[in-house]
């Protein structure tokens, strides 16, 4: 019997779910391979137990807990997919602002005011703290990224079918860099995350001229103290340094709160 | 195996006429202030005398990453086949700098040790090597005269050197008497004696210094093992493995296999590893040989400067080109580590 794979949405755009519909070439041997359960919420979520279950998005509200205990009972392995899931994306930044600000910011005033008074009121938009997959529920494996890597998703897939423990090294982004020959980010006079953050993605930005703003969460072994210092010594201020932290690793315990 | 005096023209015109048969590799600038080794188009300018070290080194080139090691694929008996690698195609890597060249017949030597790596040898027996004299250290990270590499001729077929009355081409090797034939150079009767006098120009000190002669290093090494020296720059480190990835003489790597979606094909791969980052010296326990950053600073220095040099007898493997510390984000330059440490166990001198 084929294995049950299911993918589930929370708080994201779904583009881990395009980056997957783009590996065209590979999709219908991995159709060939495995049975496809649930899909953006095509079926019912009632369908009894899935070999592998792949969540996508950040948890923000009370029923998207519950919903993730539910899937995570019935399911035999849980996959986090893409930035949102790992590390809670740029949705996290939001736990930073206190949330009758984020209310007024969305709704208006009249709303912030009335959703602080008014029990029955509650916007859709409203929830608690921003949380990656982890933070909620045990996670199995974590494809990172914003969007997931297509060749790593199925290099976990083939190592899950086959039995065998897939290989997700924990190096740097400068590595594929030095791969890839590129034009070190710092030689050009720009802040990079590359060095503390999580390689994997092939240098996919800084490939096209880009740089990295660490999107797939800090290393365990990450340098923080050290990056700070070296983007201060180029005279960023530090306002500029915790927005960039901001924008992907809100959520990574080291990167949150400022240090001067 | 004659000398010859050519025009920059000239030499240019036969390097191009190379890259019409085979791959040529010249370094070629990218972005603002990096040069890569690069294959040779029809309309690129060869730039002879203005290019730093490469951000990889040429000798990468006979040890690329994600090389192919073998390839399985299902008979029609229904077995999986042992595929060999496709052959690499003949290749001549040029404008190679000492320092490169002595890093990749150290790179010959490691490689032919038991169990010999007939990947690389495939690769470099069908390499021809067109090296570039240096008369000025290339800038202010340069170090290749004080761990001998200046003066690296070996290994090259071809030798280059910056005349003020032209280009001074050596043939060093059947091979380079060969690929010259399609060469319309003027024989130079005292080539070598034209290259020692523009030798005789070199600024000295050339580049930066050595606290110790590089035969005291290993005893060094020994005697500052416990050294905060290696802590101390750790602190700084990233441990992300540029240092290691950009080494003439760093040759690590980590095998993969990589099955087909329907299990009946595969591929193993090598790519290239690195001892700075922490996951390489990780075993099953989990266990780490070397978990602490300052512990692994120690590991590639005492490589470079005690365990390869003893145990193949061809003086430092570190051959000054500066890279490591060129492209450190932390600033953590091999050279400066090594003086400290001198100064702190007391020279050795």
């Amino acid at each position: 019997m084929k294995p049950k794979v299911a993918f589930f949405d929370f708080a994201s755009c779904e583009g881990c779910q395009l980056a997957l519909l783009n590996c065209e070439d590979d999709l219908l041997a991995i159709l060939a391979q495995v049975e496809l359960v649930e899909f953006r919420e095509a079926i019912s979520e009632q369908a009894g137990r899935y070999d592998i279950a792949f969540i996508e998005g950040s948890i923000h509200r009370e029923q998207d807990i519950e919903r993730l205990y539910d899937i995570r009972s019935r399911s035999k392995v849980l996959v986090a997919l893409g930035a949102c899931a790992c590390n809670g994306n740029v949705q996290a930044r939001s736990n930073f602002v206190a949330p009758a600000e984020n209310y007024k910011a969305v709704y208006g005033e009249e709303d912030r005011n009335r959703v602080q008074v008014d029990g029955e009121y509650w916007p859709l938009w409203t929830h608690t703290r921003v949380r990656a997959v982890h933070e909620v529920v045990k996670v199995d494996y974590q494809l990172r990224g914003c969007p997931m890597q297509p060749t790593e998703f199925l290099h976990l897939l083939k190592s899950l079918l086959t039995g065998r423990e897939p290989s997700f090294p924990a190096n740097a982004v400068c590595v594929e860099c030095k791969k890839n020959e590129n034009e070190c980010v710092y030689d050009r006079g720009l802040a990079c995350f590359g060095p503390i953050a999580f390689g994997g993605c092939d240098a996919i930005c800084i490939n096209s001229g880009h740089l990295c703003d660490g999107c797939r969460g800090l290393l365990p072994y990450a340098n923080v103290k050290a990056h700070r210092q070296l983007l201060k010594e180029m005279g960023i201020d530090i306002t500029s340094v915790q927005n960039r932290y901001r924008l992907h690793l809100s959520n990574e315990p080291d990167a949150g709160e400022v240090r001067r | 195996m004659g000398s010859y005096l050519a025009t920059e023209e000239q030499v240019s015109t036969w390097l191009h006429l190379l890259a019409k048969e085979r791959d040529l590799f010249w370094p070629r600038s990218v972005g603002q202030f990096n040069y890569s080794f690069l294959p040779l188009g029809e309309r690129d300018e060869i730039c002879f005398d203005r290019y730093l070290p490469t951000i990889v080194p040429p000798g990468r080139r006979l040890l690329p990453d994600d090389e192919t090691l073998f390839t399985s694929q299902q008979g029609d008996d229904r077995l999986s086949h042992y595929l060999p690698p496709q052959p690499s195609a003949p290749m001549v890597l040029a404008g190679v700098r000492p320092c490169d060249l002595k890093g990749i017949t150290q790179l010959d030597t490691v490689m032919a040790a038991a169990p010999a790596d007939p990947y690389y040898h495939q690769r470099r027996v069908n390499t021809v090597i067109i090296a570039m004299n240096c008369l000025a250290p290339c800038d202010s990270r340069c170090f290749c005269s004080a761990v001998g590499a200046l003066g690296a001729q070996d290994g090259a077929d071809v030798f280059l050197t910056l005349l003020a009355e032209g280009v001074l081409v050596e043939s060093l090797s059947a091979r380079g008497d060969e690929i010259l034939v399609k060469a319309s150079f003027s024989l130079c009767e005292d080539g070598k004696e034209r290259r020692l006098v523009a030798e005789g120009t070199r600024p000295l000190p050339f580049g930066r210094e050595l606290a110790v002669v590089p035969e005291a290093l290993p005893e060094m090494l020994r005697k500052g093992y416990e050294s905060p020296v290696y802590h101390r720059y750790g602190e700084r480190c990233y441990s992300c493995g540029t240092c290691n990835l950009v080494c003439p003489t760093c040759y690590c790597f980590e095998v993969r296999d990589e099955m087909s979606l329907d299990g009946f094909s595969g591929r193993r791969s090598r790519t290239w590893d690195s001892c700075m980052i922490p996951a390489f010296a990780e075993v099953a326990g989990p266990h780490n040989f070397r978990a602490e950053v300052g512990e692994r600073q120690r590991h590639r220095l005492k490589r470079k400067f005690e365990y390869l040099p003893e145990r193949f007898g061809l003086g430092s493997f570190c051959v000054g080109c500066g890279r490591c510390g060129r492209q450190c984000t932390a600033n953590i330059d091999i050279l400066n580590m090594v003086n400290d440490i001198a100064v702190e166990v007391g020279g050795g001198s």
